[in-house]
């Protein structure tokens, strides 16, 4: 198992495919096998079973971003209702822009 | 935060014998190196993300670790717990913050009363971790002081946020006086631009903990043209255009920590060098 996910929103979905993330967003649309999560943009997550997604709440998925941007769920955590983005969209920046402390590059 | 067993907040007992101080047998006591000429006062409880706990360099056995060649003695960090393993002397818990993942081995007190209160992680739980690092065969693990449940998920962030905050302090010194006098209440944490040399020439790097008002009259004291009896409150106060019962404040505080003294009078003052 990847040790190392790094968090990231919308933004930087290209920059990480083939990788283990870690997204927090709101979700915003559940169709079936697949949701739109709101990271700071939209993300189309394709669900596993385990996963149980709630409208409306925020979630944290651990995932593998695939070549079309979608991002595979491993394992989903609800975070409930509230939780601050503001302060989500802080840690995505410092975590890429400081990022000796959260990841090391190319695994 | 409840630091359980108290052996570290015994400042007292560590002050007077210097390196020699093994006293009662505490696990504080265990972090003292002989000769090493330990610092009374110097126990730290830092946030950390779990990568900093495995890339902190050990300068030998039972060693105070470093991290941005500072020392470490207590941190704390939020994970998720990823797999718990009770064994009969110790329950070992994975942590993972998505930064990396550590062991946390808490030992099993069987003298400790059965306290159904207790709170007991289980797995998929996020947790906060308060403890020491520990190396054992190569291999790092935390020894705990207390494992708290994460109620707040905002929590993780707050606490990642302020990971990095401390990160960049030790890094790169404490943030400088915003250029320009353009101050950013929201982004101050993050020195951007400003971070290579805080405070400019000559200068002390000033504590983290100073009042803005602080740095900026240490700052100017350091900066504006003087004679070797120093500044007058009333000069400094008219030339930043603040009043002078805040220089006051300030200067007390600067006095207090030796950055500056008093030269003719009570009044003026001068950087100490």
């Amino acid at each position: 198992m990847t040790e190392q996910t790094p968090r990231i929103n919308s933004l930087y979905l290209e920059a990480f495919t083939g990788q283990t993330v870690m997204i927090t967003g709101k979700v915003s649309q559940i169709r079936g096998e697949t949701a739109v999560i709101d990271a700071n943009g939209e993300v189309t997550v394709l669900l596993n079973r385990e996963s149980h997604l709630r409208p409306g709440t925020a979630v944290e998925i651990v995932g593998k971003v695939n070549q079309d941007l979608t991002v595979k769920v491993l394992k989903s955590t609800n975070m409930g209702s509230e939780i601050d983005f503001s302060i989500v969209n802080a840690v995505v920046d410092a975590t890429h822009r400081y990022k000796e402390i959260f990841y090391a590059d190319n695994k | 935060m409840d630091y359980g067993y108290g052996g570290n907040t015994s400042y007292g007992a560590q002050g007077g014998a210097d390196g020699g101080g093994f006293l009662g047998g505490s696990q504080a006591g265990s972090q003292d190196t002989p000769g090493g000429g330990k610092k009374y006062g110097q126990d730290t409880l830092r946030p950390v993300t779990i990568k900093q706990l495995l890339d902190a360099t050990i300068p030998y056995p039972d060693a105070d670790p470093k991290i941005d060649d500072a020392s470490l003695t207590q941190a704390h960090f939020i994970g998720q717990v990823r797999q718990v393993s009770p064994q009969a002397t110790n329950t070992t818990y994975k942590v993972d913050d998505g930064t990396a993942v550590i062991d946390v081995k808490q030992w099993v007190d069987s003298d400790a009363a059965v306290d159904d209160e207790k709170y007991v992680p289980k797995e998929g739980d996020y947790v906060h971790v308060y403890g020491k690092l520990k190396e054992f065969n190569g291999k790092r693990h935390i020894g705990p002081q207390a494992i708290r449940p994460v109620t707040d998920f905002n929590e993780i962030n707050y606490h990642l946020l302020s990971a990095t905050a401390v990160h960049l302090y030790f890094a790169r010194g404490p943030p400088g006086q915003a250029n320009g006098g353009v101050k950013s209440e929201g982004d101050g944490l993050f020195v951007d631009g400003n971070a290579g040399g805080p405070n400019g020439v000559g200068g002390r790097k000033l504590p983290a903990g100073m009042s803005a008002m602080t740095k900026r009259i240490y700052e100017f004291l350091q900066n504006s043209p003087q004679n070797n009896e120093g500044l007058h409150v009333h000069d400094i106060a008219r030339q930043l255009n603040v009043p002078s019962n805040e220089v006051f404040k300030s200067g007390d505080e600067l006095i207090l920590q030796g950055f500056i003294y008093t030269t003719i009078d009570d009044e003026t003052w001068a950087v100490l060098e």
